[in-house]
Order: structure tokens, then C-alpha cells, then sequence
């Protein structure tokens, strides 16, 4: 039955992903919820949250807000906070509420910007999408807003700052897709500059996380973008049209800190047919590993984006969970590399499982 | 650029402004609200404690299926991992064009069949568990369920996770109190037996309130989280009267009054040692006898005594996140002798009771709130305080001792004031503050 799941709890939303991308970005973020999404948002999709303060705001929806459609009230909560936090932009995350009532962003975008002077992001998610849908939603208004898109005078990008592709800085490449949700919940940066600077690319601007709105803006300097999962994609061929700038579509599997334990089990996959869960980005480039080590025939599969320019001949894209469960049961797969949340719908699976964590789908526990 | 600074209102100034004046930022309809893990309980109540879904499944043997936009039930994989859970919760996801048309609502019955046909051991009842979207779209979830339970031949019951409803007259952790008592029905009456309603999980074992009620000849206590099986759990119909300890069961309450007939008496969780002696007076008048508290009276005092001779008048700051209502707990502190230098709560009309008085003994005392925009900066080193009480005001003041004070086990009455100062000293000297630990 479509929708239902027996085993598996829902993975990441849209609207995760969404705030998942403008976390660090100084900005003023509005979850358009009643209170549940927000704090669901941040005490389980958003690690950084914990550590840092965060100028993550619920609307505080009621349901005579909802049901008059009081979206001036909305803006006049928006305004006021406006007035006593510090921030560089507003951004307005939608939720299941706005989606049923179908809040107009665009004019609640343009009186918030006229009221206030700032910059606004309108992402219209909805909550029955995945992370990756509100990632690359996300990604996109971010460039488009700040990097030189139509509607960038408007929305306060600083013109000098664009560049002309010949003025690009040699070594300097952008990485796009880099979030919490579309790794394991711990990453290790520094072992992704290593990987950079092994192909000369020894000033990476890892934008949303260190790289700040400024880095945004000067998107056009890079020399080439590097895309490490789907929900960059999009934002990465804007870029390419907007300033010839070239994107690999690719995430070192060294970003994950338990891909040693993985790389030194790698033997055992030898013979074995072998099937990779996660996004797709990381999961090709496991397959290109795996294939380099053992030469063993690999599947990729997710339950998220896959770009089909991507896909090698047989991968699969995951909708439900009796596919996962039929995949599983008929693939004939000896080895299996995914979260160990998926373990829960597969318990008489027999073959090797190596756990590869994905927050996204498992999230982490905060009791 | 002049520095940013958190919202705060002396006990004094709120005082003074009363009830009719309450400042716009600490009303949480006037403003954003702020997501810190300090308002976690707020925004994502299911995430810690008791939230809707795991009170819904307060009834033995009871399973979820959480009908929803795959965000509503994001945080119920936590629930999972939380002992007992993981076999419980049941997702039937919406899409794009449910939310909007309602279609999902015909695949109800046989999502509920499915999630039946594939446990072993078969369900008591099926709670279906719907939230914002529905709300919005009117679903008429009783007549859902009704079909629901014509096909699987058991109760099937709706829960409401309305979080759009959290201030109206019904929240929604009033209406799921409501729902699990629902499957009551009449039966004769023991005048011996008595529930506790309230709360999803028991009181401390060493409770008094569960002698107080023996030494009156009360053979059958019945809390909803000690039955252990559905019988016993249908078997709190025959009680004689209901005590309700927690606010937000009082319309259960009424509803089984209505039903079954079952009278209730309503208490408090207080932390002012003469106010839960004068309460159990009147509960005992109310019952038309006089319970004998002197012995647990005077272990309680004797405990309030012995931290204050160990500690002294050390500075609390308290939060809403845990097991006392903030502003009583702080005016129990204040009339102890302790300091209070700040409260992180949203006052109500009915705590001003306690407001005006903190305001006599502490005028200075802060009053946060949690939710309000500008606790992006509050800023720990304006506040010294030697002990934190509860999530939030932990969050605020990482580094001193501090106790959430919010285990699912309740705290209540002169026990619960005991172990209340028995953590205190506990966290205390874990910290390398003062007294001989005893």
C-alpha cells in the first residue's frame, strides 16, 4: 500500500533539508508552522543546532491563523523580530499548514522585504517531501538571491563583488550539498580538503557549512563547483549557466568517519554481489571503490534523488517499503551497505551488512 | 553597535502590570518563537516526555498508526528507541495531494488491517494519530475509526496531534487524555477503589498519597501506567471517585463523571510544605475524614531544614521544563529562605497568585521567557546561580549544578518535595558545592 510503513519510520522532509542549507547563514529562519516542524527540525534533523545558537523562529501558527489566512500578522511577527535579532536575510520555511491553505510566498516574500529592507527566501516545502527536495529548493534561492540572479539587485546582492568567468581564482572550488542530513552525523571536513587539495583544489569554499552568505555572493569566483549530493544539483547547473562555472558531481567517502572501518572490512565484499544504500552522490562514489578494490558487481540504490545522468544501468530508486523489502528479498544481493534502520523491515536477511549510516534516515536521539 | 540583550521582566514590574497587562513577550501568540533545545518541549512536544503519540499509547497493549505528512512522525523514531516502543508506532505517510484533497482517508481501514495482520501478538486497540492537516481539512476521524474497527473487530480510537489547537480550550494533550479513557465503560462501583489520573507514568513508589488513601480504607489504587494488561486497565470503571493530579486531565475527568458516573476531587503537585498539608485537609474534608499526615509532614520539613543548614541561602534559577509548576516551586523556594534570581516561564492568569507574592520576597527575581525572539542572547554571565532546576534552565547555565527534575516518574506531595531537595544535594555535590553528603 502506498504510504504505508510497517518498519520504517518517515526519513528527513523537505523542510529539514531547507533549514538544514541556511543553518549557518546568519539569516532569520521562520519555520510557517504551528510549533511541532520547527522543533522537529532542529532537536532531530539539525546536529549544529545543539551546539550553537541558531536564529531558528517557529511561526507560532494558530488555527485561526491558518484558517483567515492572517499573513499580516505573520509578517508582523516577522518584522518585529527583525527589529531586535541581527540578521542578514530572512527565510521563510513552509510546512504541511501553509501547504493546505496555500499561503501565497511570493506576496508574503515581497512585504516582508518591503517592510523590513532585508532580503527574503521563500522555500514553499510542504512536509510530505524529502530532505533533498527542500535542499535543492533551498540551494537554488540561496544562489539565485545572492550570487547574481534576476532578481538579485532586488534582493541586495552587492554587483561588484560578481565576477566575469575569466577572473575565477585558480585552486578555489565551491562545494555544494554539504549538510548534516546527507552524511551520518558526524563528518570530518578535513578529510574532504585533504581530498581536495590532492587534485590542487587547495581553497575549498564549503558553502552552508564554514563558508558564509559573503562566499554565496562570490560564487561566481570559483574555479568549479563540486556537488557531494542530488539536492546541489540543481543550484550547480544555475551556476554553470549563470557563469560557465564547471561542477563534478561527486562526495569522498574519507568525509565519513567510519568509511576506515568500512575500507579495511572492504576484503569481504570480494565474490559477492553488492548493494549500496544512500544518497547517490556518496553512494557512486562507494561503488567506485568497492569496484576498484574488490571488482564486484554493484548496485546503488536510494530513497532519495537520482540524477539519471548518474545512474549506471540497474540502479534503483526507492519509493516505498515493501520495494526496499521486495529489493531485498528477490536482488539476491550478498552484500548490503546501508543505514541500520533499514535492518528493521529486512530481519531474516542473511547476507553481510556493513552499517553506513545516513542521518537523514536514522536522525539522531536526543532522550 | 549596542549589544543585544535577552527580554526580561522583574517580579516587581509583572506585579504591578497584573494579569491584564502581561507584556507582549511573554505571551507566546504576540511573537515568534524561538527554537532553542530550551523550548524543545514546546515545539516538539513529542520529543521529550510524553508528548500526544506516547500518551496515546498509555492504554496496555495498544498500537499507533500515525496518519500524517512524513514530518509529523520524524521524531517518533526517538520514541523507538525508547524501551517498549519500537513495535508500537505505524506510519500511513501522505502526499502532496492528500493533504490537499483528503484521499488518504478511504485507505484508513485498510492500512489499519495491514498493521493488524502483521503482528504476532494482536493489538488491544488501534489509536490513530492525526495531526495539523487533518484539523485544517475537518476529517471526521470518529466515523474513520468506526469503519476502521468494523474491519479489524477492535477499538480503534483517534488522537489528535493538533498542534494549531495548543492554546484553544482543548489541546491536544488535554483531548488524548480524554481518549484513553474513553473505552471505559459502566460497570458497578467499589466504593474501595480509586484512580489517579493525570499523568502516563506512576508516582514515585514511596508516594504517600497511595498510604494516606490505604489508612482510609482504600483497597484498589488504579494509575493507567501500572496496568498491566487491558482487563485491568478496563477495570477502572468500577473506581469510586477519581483524583486528578494534573490540570490537563480534567476534562477526562468531567467526561467519565458524565459517563460512568465517577466523581472526581482535583489536587495539586505544590512545593510549599503548609499548602500540600492544608491541601490533604481539604481533600480529607471533602471526603468527610481527616487524613493523618503528621509523620510524612514532619520528615518533609525535617528535609527542607537539614539542606538549608547544609547549603544555605544558595541562588536557584528555575525553568517550566520539569516536574513543578515554576512559579510555585520558586515562591516554595523564596519562603524557605532561598534565592530565586530568575524564572524561565510564560506566566498564566492563575500564577499570578504566586507572582504577587514572589514579588514581596524577591522583587528583583527575572522572568524569562522561553519562546520569545531575543533569548538568542541571553547572556549566562549577567545570572549567578548555584543550581538550575529543569531542561531549560539547564540549557541556559551549562556549566553549574543543575537537575532536570522531569523524570516520567512523578513527584507529588511531601515524598516529592523530599526527593526534590534529595537531587538538589545530590547535583550539588557532584558539583563540589558545600554540606556532608549524608
Amino acid at each position: 500500500m502506498k504510504g504505508l510503513r510497517l518498519y520504517i519510520p518517515p526519513f528527513a522532509p523537505d523542510q529539514s533539508g531547507a533549514a538544514a542549507v541556511l543553518c549557518e547563514l546568519g539569516g532569520l529562519i521562520v519555520v510557517l508552522d504551528a510549533g511541532g516542524c520547527a522543533g522537529n527540525i532542529c532537536g532531530f534533523d539539525e546536529p549544529r543546532w545543539f551546539g550553537s545558537r541558531s536564529a531558528i523562529y517557529s511561526a507560532g501558527l494558530r488555527d485561526m491563523d491558518a484558517i483567515l489566512g492572517r499573513d499580516d500578522r505573520l509578517v508582523e511577527k516577522i518584522v518585529k523580530a527583525c527589529k531586535e535579532i541581527s540578521g542578514s536575510f530572512v527565510a521563510v520555511v513552509g510546512t504541511p499548514v501553509p501547504a493546505v491553505i496555500a499561503t501565497d510566498y511570493r506576496a508574503i516574500g515581497r512585504m516582508i522585504r518591503k517592510k523590513t529592507g532585508m532580503p527574503a527566501i521563500m522555500i514553499d516545502s510542504n512536509g510530505t517531501g524529502l530532505y533533498d527536495e527542500g535542499e535543492e529548493k533551498a540551494w537554488l534561492e540561496l544562489f539565485k538571491t545572492f550570487a547574481g540572479g534576476e532578481d538579485s539587485g532586488r534582493e541586495g546582492k552587492n554587483e561588484s563583488e560578481m565576477q566575469s568567468p575569466e577572473e575565477k581564482a585558480s585552486g578555489r572550488i565551491g562545494v555544494i550539498g554539504l549538510t548534516p542530513l546527507n552524511l551520518g552525523g558526524d563528518y570530518d571536513l578535513d578529510s574532504l580538503k585533504t581530498v581536495l587539495a590532492q587534485v590542487h583544489f587547495d581553497r575549498p569554499v564549503f558553502y552552508g557549512m564554514g563558508a558564509g552568505l559573503s562566499e554565496v555572493a562570490r560564487a561566481s569566483h570559483v574555479e568549479k563547483n563540486m556537488v557531494v549530493a542530488p539536492g546541489g544539483l540543481a543550484a550547480a547547473r544555475w551556476l554553470k549557466d549563470r557563469f560557465g562555472t564547471p561542477y563534478e558531481f561527486y562526495c569522498p567517502p574519507e568525509i565519513l568517519p567510519e568509511w576506515k572501518g568500512i575500507e579495511n572490512r572492504m576484503a569481504e565484499l570480494t565474490g559477492r554481489k553488492v548493494l549500496v544504500v544512500h544518497q547517490q552522490a556518496l553512494a557512486n562514489a562507494i561503488r567506485m571503490k568497492i569496484i576498484a578494490t574488490t571488482d564486484s558487481p554493484v548496485t546503488v540504490a536510494s530513497w532519495f534523488q537520482m540524477d539519471r545522468k548518474e545512474m549506471a544501468e540497474g540502479d534503483i530508486a526507492l519509493k516505498e517499503e515493501e520495494d526496499w523489502i521486495r529489493l531485498v528479498d528477490r536482488g539476491g544481493y550478498d552484500a548490503i551497505l546501508a543505514d541500520p534502520l533499514l535492518k528493521r523491515a529486512v530481519p531474516g536477511y542473511q547476507g553481510l551488512w556493513m552499517d553506513l549510516s545516513h542521518f537523514a534516515l536514522s536522525g539522531k536521539g536526543i532522550v | 553597535m549596542t549589544k543585544k540583550e535577552a527580554y526580561y521582566i522583574t517580579a516587581k514590574e509583572l506585579s504591578q502590570a497584573g494579569k491584564e497587562k502581561i507584556p507582549d513577550q511573554l505571551v507566546s501568540g504576540r511573537h515568534l518563537i524561538y527554537s532553542s533545545p530550551a523550548t524543545l518541549a514546546f515545539n516538539s512536544p513529542g520529543a521529550q516526555g510524553f508528548g500526544v503519540k506516547r500518551a496515546g499509547l498509555a492504554i496496555p497493549g495498544s498500537v499507533m498508526l500515525l496518519v500524517a505528512p512524513g514530518c509529523c512522525g520524524r521524531n517518533t523514531t526517538i520514541l523507538s528507541e525508547l524501551g517498549g516502543y519500537s513495535d508500537r508506532f505505524f506510519y500511513l505517510l501522505m502526499d502532496e495531494t492528500d493533504i490537499v484533497t483528503g484521499r488518504h482517508l478511504k485507505k484508513i481501514p485498510e492500512a489499519v488491517s495491514r498493521v493488524y495482520d502483521c503482528l504476532t501478538k494482536k493489538p488491544s486497540v488501534v489509536m490513530i494519530c492525526i495531526t495539523c492537516v487533518d484539523a485544517l481539512l475537518g476529517t471526521d476521524m470518529e466515523r474513520m475509526c468506526r469503519k476502521a474497527s468494523d474491519r479489524v473487530g477492535i477499538p480503534v480510537l483517534p488522537c489528535y496531534m493538533y498542534a494549531l489547537t495548543r492554546e484553544g480550550r482543548k489541546p491536544p494533550m488535554v483531548h488524548v487524555r480524554q481518549s484513553i479513557y474513553s473505552l471505559l465503560e459502566p460497570r458497578k462501583k467499589k466504593s474501595s477503589s480509586v484512580n489517579i489520573l493525570g499523568h502516563f507514568a506512576p508516582l514515585t513508589d514511596d508516594c504517600e498519597l497511595y498510604d494516606l488513601l490505604r489508612s482510609v480504607g482504600v483497597k484498589k489504587i488504579r494509575e493507567i501506567s501500572r496496568c498491566g494488561d487491558y482487563e485491568e486497565y478496563l477495570a477502572m470503571a468500577e473506581a469510586n471517585f477519581n483524583l486528578v493530579l494534573n490540570p490537563e486531565a480534567r476534562f477526562a475527568a468531567v467526561d467519565l463523571q458524565k459517563r460512568l458516573g465517577i466523581p472526581y476531587i482535583e489536587l495539586r503537585r505544590l512545593y510549599q510544605i503548609d499548602k500540600i498539608r492544608n491541601q490533604y485537609a481539604l481533600f480529607g474534608g471533602a471526603l468527610g475524614l481527616q487524613f493523618d499526615d503528621r509523620e510524612w509532614y514532619l520528615a518533609a520539613k525535617k528535609r527542607v531544614e537539614d539542606f538549608y543548614g547544609k547549603f544555605g541561602p544558595i541562588t536557584f534559577s528555575i525553568g517550566e521544563g520539569c516536574n513543578a509548576q515554576a512559579f510555585e516551586l520558586a515562591l516554595a523556594l523564596l519562603r524557605y529562605g532561598f534565592k530565586v534570581c530568575e524564572i524561565f516561564a510564560d506566566p498564566s492568569d492563575e500564577d499570578f497568585i504566586y507572582i504577587k507574592k514572589i514579588a514581596d520576597l524577591s522583587p528583583d527575581t527575572r522572568i524569562y521567557s522561553n519562546l520569545e525572539p531575543t533569548m538568542l542572547y541571553y547572556d549566562l554571565s549577567d545570572e549567578k546561580a548555584d543550581i538550575t532546576i529543569g531542561k531549560d534552565a539547564s540549557y541556559y547555565h551549562p556549566d553549574g549544578a543543575s537537575t532536570e527534575w522531569s523524570d516520567d516518574v512523578q513527584p507529588f506531595g511531601y515524598t516529592g518535595l523530599i526527593h526534590f531537595f534529595d537531587t538538589c544535594e545530590k547535583v550539588l555535590h557532584a558539583a563540589g558545592k558545600g554540606g556532608d553528603i549524608s
